[in-house]
């Protein structure tokens, strides 16, 4: 072991080494003070300006999505309220067409049971009439030969007719 | 190391390194103030490595990172964030970020020629690479503490605190100014050197002794054996010292920091 | 051996002082890293400051050690 030889001389610097050293760190700094850092700090700010513009560009899109969207809502809403509002309007416009068809349907059926009325009132009417006429020929008929007379004059004829037909309409009423 | 390595003849005794592995002769301009030696001939090439590799990594950085871009990218993103703002926040420590990542990285590449198969030295491994960047750390801590507090202003804070007795300050103020002026700068070079060093000696005593057993032992039937266990010992300290080199390099660059934060007024 | 001397120690003795410089931060990095674990298992909230802080306590720690290496190697 010869450690301890020249120890001592480890920590004795020698000129050259020191002119060496002194060039090297001058050399080292410049390079890095003038080049190095300015152009990685030029790089990162770049890297960090795009990245910042990155970030402002989704946010637009972003921004742009969130108004398509409020948009399409809306139109989504209009659109809901348009439907709410037609089956709204078929339904009142039914609801009136159903009303119309009744009341027409109605007003047909009222007068049917009108004309109906009014058709048996005229036959009704017709066949009193002419049941007076016959009723009156046959009691002529019948009273003659109950009388066993023939009742000539026409006055004495019609007034009994008349009088019978009272009678009857009397009893028929009572 | 090396001659440790290309030793291949039996030797009586393993081939151990020596503190000498740290004082190379000088092989260039003898004589001259710009003579090189071995360590400084590694120091230069790193540096060429590292202006090289980061420099084409800068000149070529896009915005979209490749795969080795993004690596060089976290370690500046660390040295921003995990040292220089979570010490001293961001509106102080933005000026500070160039000078620590400077020491950071520098200190990281020069660690690493440790353990890169050829060089085996760290280009930090002589007492003045660690003292010049801890000389540094010094003038800017003084420099910003007289632009922020004045320098009676640094010195009275930092020497004679509020609240203390005064016969105290007797004691005080000389090991404070003693560790402002010196034992700062001395701890983060002796902390720095004295790591390359050690870390340079202990593997290359494992693979020496490695090489001693496998190849220069006469009993080969122990010999390979316990060689081996001193390879795989060898390699375990290797990549112990890759840990090393960036553990050294971060606490230096964190204690740097803290040391320009506390030349700032207290918040 | 002489019959005066007791004891005799071979070798660098300043090994043995590493040895015996170690002991304290040793000492410290275990009251360091198992003090840094029990706040960050209390806190884990705050881990990232606790680690930066406990690395600088690591690096004050270390620097003692160090400098029972470096005393070995100068005072030989």
């Amino acid at each position: 072991m010869t450690l301890a030889e020249g120890g001592i001389d480890l920590f004795l610097p020698h000129t050259y080494d020191i002119v060496w050293s002194l060039i090297i760190l001058v050399i080292v700094a410049l390079f890095f003070y003038k080049f190095f850092m300015p152009k990685f700090n030029a790089i990162l700010d770049e890297r960090a300006a795009k990245i910042e513009g990155n970030i402002a560009k989704a946010e637009a899109a972003k921004a742009e999505a969130d108004a398509a969207k409020e948009k399409y809502e809306a139109q989504l809403s209009t659109a809901r309220v348009e439907a709410s509002k037609i089956r709204d309007d078929a339904r009142a416009e039914a609801s009136h067409i159903i009303a119309d068809a009744r009341s027409r349907a109605e007003s047909d059926a009222a007068q049917i049971t009108a004309n109906a009325q009014r058709s048996i009132e005229s036959q009704h009417q017709q066949a009193l009439v002419s049941l007076k006429g016959e009723v009156g020929v046959l009691a002529t008929a019948l009273a003659g030969k109950i009388l066993g007379s023939k009742l000539e004059n026409d006055d004495v004829q019609s007034s009994m007719i008349d009088k019978m037909i009272d009678d009857m309409a009397g009893s028929d009423k009572k | 190391m090396v001659e440790a390595m290309g030793m291949l003849f039996a030797a009586e005794s393993p081939d151990l390194p020596t503190v000498n592995d740290f004082l190379p002769p000088e092989i260039l301009f003898q004589g001259t103030p710009f003579a090189l030696n071995r360590i400084i001939l590694i120091r230069i090439v790193a540096t060429i490595i590292l202006l090289i590799v980061l420099g084409i990594t800068a000149s070529r950085a896009k915005l979209i990172p490749g795969r080795w871009q993004s690596i060089v990218e976290t370690g500046i993103d660390f040295v921003r964030e995990s040292v220089v703002y979570q010490v001293m926040g961001e509106t102080r420590g933005k000026r500070y970020v160039p000078m620590i990542s400077t020491l950071f990285f520098t200190i990281f590449v020069f660690n690493l020629c440790g353990i890169i198969p050829g060089m085996n030295m760290a280009a930090n491994a002589t007492v003045v690479m660690p003292l010049v960047f801890a000389v540094w750390v010094l003038i800017q801590y003084w420099v910003t503490a007289v632009r922020e507090k004045g320098l009676w202003g640094f010195v009275r804070d930092e020497c004679f605190p509020k609240g203390v007795p005064w016969p105290v300050y007797i004691l005080l103020a000389p090991i404070q100014l003693c560790e402002l002026i010196l034992i700062r700068p001395a701890s983060l070079t002796i902390r720095l050197f004295a790591n390359m060093v050690s870390g340079h000696l202990l593997v290359a005593t494992a693979l020496a002794f490695a090489q001693y057993w496998v190849i220069d032992a006469t009993n080969k039937l122990a010999g390979i054996p316990i060689g081996a266990l001193w390879f795989v010992f060898g390699f375990v300290l290797t990549l112990f010292e890759a840990f090393v080199a960036f553990l050294q390099a971060y606490v230096f660059a964190i204690l740097s920091t803290v040391y320009i934060s506390m030349s700032y007024p207290e918040d | 051996m002489d019959i005066i001397t007791l004891a005799q120690v071979s070798g660098s003795l300043s090994v043995i002082g590493y040895g015996i410089a170690t002991l304290g931060p040793g000492l410290g990095l275990g009251i360091l890293f198992g003090k840094a674990m029990e706040s960050t298992a209390r806190q884990p909230e705050v881990s990232g400051k606790i680690q930066m802080i406990m690395f600088i306590g690591l690096a004050l720690v270390e620097v003692l050690g160090l400098l029972g290496f470096v005393a070995a190697l100068v005072v030989a």
